[in-house]
Formats: structure tokens, C-alpha cells, sequence
């Protein structure tokens, strides 16, 4: 990488310099589109991949080209030199602009050798509700914060609530909003405060310190990111898990999946089955004593346990297989589009009891924030949070073109002004009508074209 | 993933920068001149992403927007005067236009 930056660096400096040598506009005009591109190469290095295709769109494509058409309609691809005279000026020029970058540069040079920058911390965490209860009777439960007086009411069969429960005084409600859900369903994350919290689930109604179903103290930490994960055990009970969650971008063209084991009577593996057979176990015999090939990816998950992984995007066939080698769930023609996150919980199907039970791999996506620099994030921030100085630039724009356009004018102008001149001067009739009128006869008529060559009779004397 | 931090990005803006003066500076061609303040703005261009980067912040590619509209209307501007100018006396040698000085 190192090598890249200072590759493109030095060819832009070059370029650069070649555009302030140059003595023919033209030449200087192409360098700087190199250079130009050196830099929309250098945002794509800097996570900006969206800016480089500007620079290349709006720089090199629409204003060199604009700077190129005004030089060859000039015709001024070189001018007069009249800089010999304080060509000591450019010397010293150039040896102040040098002592400055040094003088700037040295304490970059010295911190870039020294420290890690460290960066304000975000003092929030974020903590969201992922409701993995297969549908079924509406019940309401309250996941409840004591530390910070918290409160969030969950509805996990059917809808989602966050509605304040408890009646403390110092109740402070993060958020008056009722989100309203289906089943297997989950909370956008919510920002919080960082601290130390005490997660309490209980149902709704009663009394959450004495009968809660789950409390857990937990220190969320800044930039941290929590899921309350309710889903339900072998028994039929509502169970509750506290995960943490990594929200970070996946690395380049990777997403990440993360899997929760809601079957609490079994271990699950996650494998790349390859090519697609609608298989039920992963046994190549009756007696599975060979496996068909296979790759897997998570290993023998235990129940309420949860692992991320990161896959590289493209199109795979999943298996979710249990120690048995049997497939409790395919996941065929699965997609893996780059720069998701996506969490999927394993549950239980609620079938007819003594039936094959069936499962079914719940899927709570969370793509926390758009990549950095990509188009969906600065259009998000440019569009929200800077409205008001798009629409003041939108206007500078406009009165550049006007600008633009009256400048151009005046040339225009001073034409049309000689095309009247012109036009007054012109005679309204022609001459020889004139001269005819005064003279009293018709100067077009043959006889006077004849007197003129010197005929006998005249026309006036008559 | 990448494993360069912002300094060696703001050396190169300033270098940029400074060569960008250098040819307002020193440069007689009015062409040159307006090339040579969109190298400048270029290079602060650079040293905002560069800072965008190192904070986490979508903020400074905003404002490297609002820097390329600016440009735009400013180049387009400039050249209509560069062209008006040129009509006037036949020349863009900046050294040209001394009417105004007082």
C-alpha cells in the first residue's frame, strides 16, 4: 500500500510540475488531467469512492474540458513572456514555498513516526430487540433497564411496543415512538449512553424486580452494540440472550452473518454444501459412513450460543446440519451481497406436536450504517444534514450560469447594435426613384439611358 | 485495510498546494493562472478527505462537494471573462491588464 501511495503521489507532483513548466496551455491542460486522476485515484485509496467518481466526472471530465475548448477557441495556447524581468521572483518563490512545507511538514513527519492518533470516542452504545419467537399468541413482555431508567416494552408474539411500563419518577423514555412489528422481528438499534446497564425481561404487567424472566447486569461500552435476543427453549419458554454484536463494515466484498443457535437441544454447523441437492442429511450412505463434500464454515454451534463469520460476497448453498449430519434447513442460492450484516437466528418451527419438527433460520438483517464514503452515506448527510447549503450552492450555481450568460452578452449586443445602424443607413428607396422624382423623369426609362449615350432629343427640353 | 495514515495524505495536499500558489504566483498565462488555482483546490480537496477518513466523518466529503460546485462555478465564470478579455485586446497575459492599476 505503501508503495501504491507513494507511486500515484510522486506521479501527480510530476504532473504537477510539468503543468506549471509548460509554456503551451494545451500541454499544461492535459497534465493537470493527469494529475487530476492522480487524486480521484487517491480517493479511492482514502475510502471515497463516490468522490473519485466525481473528481473524474465533474474535474477531468466537464471542467478540463471546459479549460481545453477556451484555449483552443483562443487560440492562446501561448502568451508573451513578460515574466523575465522578476524571474528572481520565481527562485525565491519557490525556495519560500519549500522552507514552508518543511516547516509543516516536519511536525506531520514527527507525528506520523510517533503516536496513533486516538480518536473522540463515541460515548454511545446501541442496543436493539430481536424478537425469535415463532408466532403464536400475543404475549408482552418488557425488557427493562434499571441502571439508567430505561424502559423498553416488547411485545414478542406479535406486535412490538416500546412503550414506557414502569411508572418511576425519573423515568427518562428514549424514545415516545410505538414500533409496530410482525413476528420475528427486530428493533433498529437504539442509541444509549454508555455505561452500565441491568437488562431486566419480564412480561409486561408485573413486577419486574421480583418475577423478572432474565436479568443481567452488563456494561455497554462506547461504540459497543447489543442485542437482546428473546427466543424459545425446548420447553416452550421464553428465554432471553444478551449478544454482542459487531457492527464495524465487513472487510472489502465481505459481509458477515452471524449466527444464533435458538434450538437448545442441539448443535448446529453451518456448511457449504456446494451444489444444490435437496438433501436431508449430509451422509453419503445409509450408515454415514462418508460425508458429501463439504465446507463448513461454523462448527458445532452450541445452543444459545451465538458466532459471526465473514463470507466473501457471491452465491453459496448452505446447510444448516446438526451433529447428526442431519440438514436441519438449507439456505439455497443464498446470496452474500458485500457489505451486508446479517444475523440469522436458528428456531424451532411450532408444528403439530410428535411431528418432524422443521426450522427455519430467522433472518434479522442490520446494515448498521452505510459504508463509509459510499454514495448512500454522503448522500445521507448531504441531503439531511446540509440541505440548506446544497440548495445555497444550487444558487450559486444558477447565478454563475446568469453570470456566465451576461458576460457573454455584450458581444452579442454590440452586433445586434451595428445590425440596426446598419439598417439605418440603408436608404428606404432606392436611389435612382430619388433621383427621378427630383429630376421629374424616369431615370430607368430607355430614352434617358440613350440621352446619357449621347441621343438626340431632350427629355427635359420637352 | 489501509494501513497509511492521514500525515502522508496532508504532505502531499500542502506539496500540491504550495506548487498550485507557485504557478499563481509566477505563471502569466490567465489559463494557467485559473489551472492553477483549481490544483489548489484540488489539493485541499484531498487534505478534507484525508481528514474525512482519519475521524470517521461523511462530513468531509460533503464539503469536498461544496468545493467542486464552487469550482465549477467559478471556472465557468473565470473563462467567460478570460474570453471576454481575450476578445478586448487580443491577449491573456495577466501582465496585459493594467488599467486598473492605480
Amino acid at each position: 500500500m505503501e508503495w501504491l501511495f507513494l507511486v500515484v503521489s510522486f506521479v501527480a507532483v510530476l504532473a504537477a510540475g510539468m503543468m506549471l513548466t509548460r509554456q503551451n496551455a494545451v500541454h499544461s491542460a492535459l497534465f493537470l488531467i493527469v494529475n487530476f486522476g492522480c487524486v480521484a485515484f487517491l480517493y479511492l485509496m482514502l475510502d471515497a469512492p463516490f468522490l473519485a467518481m466525481v473528481q473524474v466526472t465533474v474535474y477531468t471530465g466537464a471542467i478540463m474540458v471546459l479549460f481545453l475548448f477556451v484555449i483552443m477557441l483562443l487560440g492562446a495556447e501561448t502568451t508573451t513572456d513578460t515574466s523575465g524581468r522578476m524571474r528572481w521572483l520565481g527562485f525565491v518563490g519557490t525556495a519560500l514555498a519549500i522552507l514552508l512545507l518543511i516547516i509543516f511538514a516536519f511536525p506531520l513527519a514527527s507525528n506520523m513516526l510517533n503516536d496513533e492518533t486516538t480518536h473522540q470516542p463515541d460515548a454511545q452504545a446501541r442496543i436493539r430487540v430481536i424478537n425469535a419467537i415463532p408466532g403464536g399468541d400475543a404475549q408482552t413482555f418488557t425488557v427493562m433497564d434499571m441502571g439508567r431508567a430505561m424502559t423498553l416494552q416488547e411485545t414478542v408474539r406479535g406486535n412490538v411496543l416500546l412503550d414506557p411500563v414502569s411508572e418511576t419518577s425519573d423515568d427518562t423514555r428514549l424514545d415516545g415512538v410505538i414500533y409496530e412489528y410482525g413476528r420475528e422481528a427486530a428493533r433498529d438499534y437504539i442509541e444509549v449512553a454508555a455505561g452500565d446497564y441491568t437488562v431486566i425481561v419480564g412480561v409486561a404487567g408485573r413486577d419486574f424486580e421480583s418475577a423478572p424472566i432474565y436479568s443481567q447486569s452488563r456494561a455497554l461500552e462506547p461504540d459497543s452494540a447489543h442485542s437482546i435476543l428473546l427466543f424459545e427453549n425446548a420447553a416452550g419458554l421464553v428465554d432471553v440472550a444478551l449478544l454482542e454484536d459487531d457492527i464495524s463494515a465487513p472487510a472489502v466484498g465481505k459481509m458477515r452473518l452471524t449466527l444464533f443457535n435458538a434450538v437448545t437441544d442441539k448443535q448446529v454447523s453451518l456448511v457449504d454444501v456446494g451444489q444444490y441437492s435437496a438433501r436431508s442429511t449430509l451422509c453419503d450412505d445409509s450408515a454415514c459412513g462418508s460425508l458429501i463434500p463439504h465446507r463448513a464454515l461454523i462448527e458445532q454451534l452450541p445452543a444459545g450460543e451465538h458466532i459471526s463469520l465473514e463470507l466473501e460476497a457471491g452465491s453459496y448453498n448452505l446447510a444448516l446440519v446438526d451433529e447428526d449430519q442431519n440438514v436441519l434447513r438449507t439456505l439455497a442460492a443464498y446470496e452474500a451481497e458485500r457489505g451486508m450484516i446479517e444475523t440469522r437466528v436458528l428456531v424451532r418451527e411450532p408444528g403439530v406436536p410428535g411431528s418432524q419438527s422443521s426450522y427455519r433460520a430467522a433472518v434479522f438483517n442490520t446494515i448498521g450504517a452505510p459504508a463509509f464514503g459510499s454514495p448512500e452515506a454522503v448522500g445521507q448527510v448531504l441531503f439531511i444534514e446540509y440541505v440548506l447549503p446544497v440548495m445555497l450552492v444550487g444558487m450559486l450555481l444558477l447565478v454563475a450560469l446568469i453570470g456566465v450568460i451576461v458576460l457573454a452578452r455584450p458581444d452579442a449586443l454590440a452586433q445586434a447594435e451595428r445590425r440596426r445602424v446598419n439598417r439605418r443607413r440603408r436608404v428606404n428607396r432606392p436611389l435612382v426613384s430619388v433621383i427621378s422624382q427630383q429630376t421629374g423623369s424616369n431615370v430607368l426609362s430607355g430614352d434617358y439611358r440613350a440621352k446619357l449615350t449621347g441621343g438626340a432629343d431632350d427629355p427635359a427640353g420637352d | 485495510m489501509n494501513p497509511i495514515g492521514a500525515e502522508p495524505y496532508i504532505v502531499l495536499s500542502m506539496v500540491l498546494f504550495l506548487m498550485g500558489a507557485l504557478g499563481v504566483l509566477m505563471r502569466r498565462n490567465a489559463i494557467l493562472l485559473f489551472m492553477s488555482v483549481e490544483l489548489m483546490l484540488n489539493s485541499a480537496n484531498l487534505a478534507l478527505v484525508a481528514f474525512a477518513r482519519e475521524w470517521g466523518q461523511v462530513n468531509g466529503h460533503v464539503f469536498v462537494f461544496f468545493v467542486m460546485t464552487v469550482a465549477a462555478a467559478e471556472v465557468a465564470v473565470g473563462l467567460a471573462l478570460i474570453v471576454n478579455i481575450f476578445r478586448e485586446r487580443q491577449s491573456i497575459n495577466i501582465d496585459d491588464l493594467q488599467q486598473m492599476q492605480g
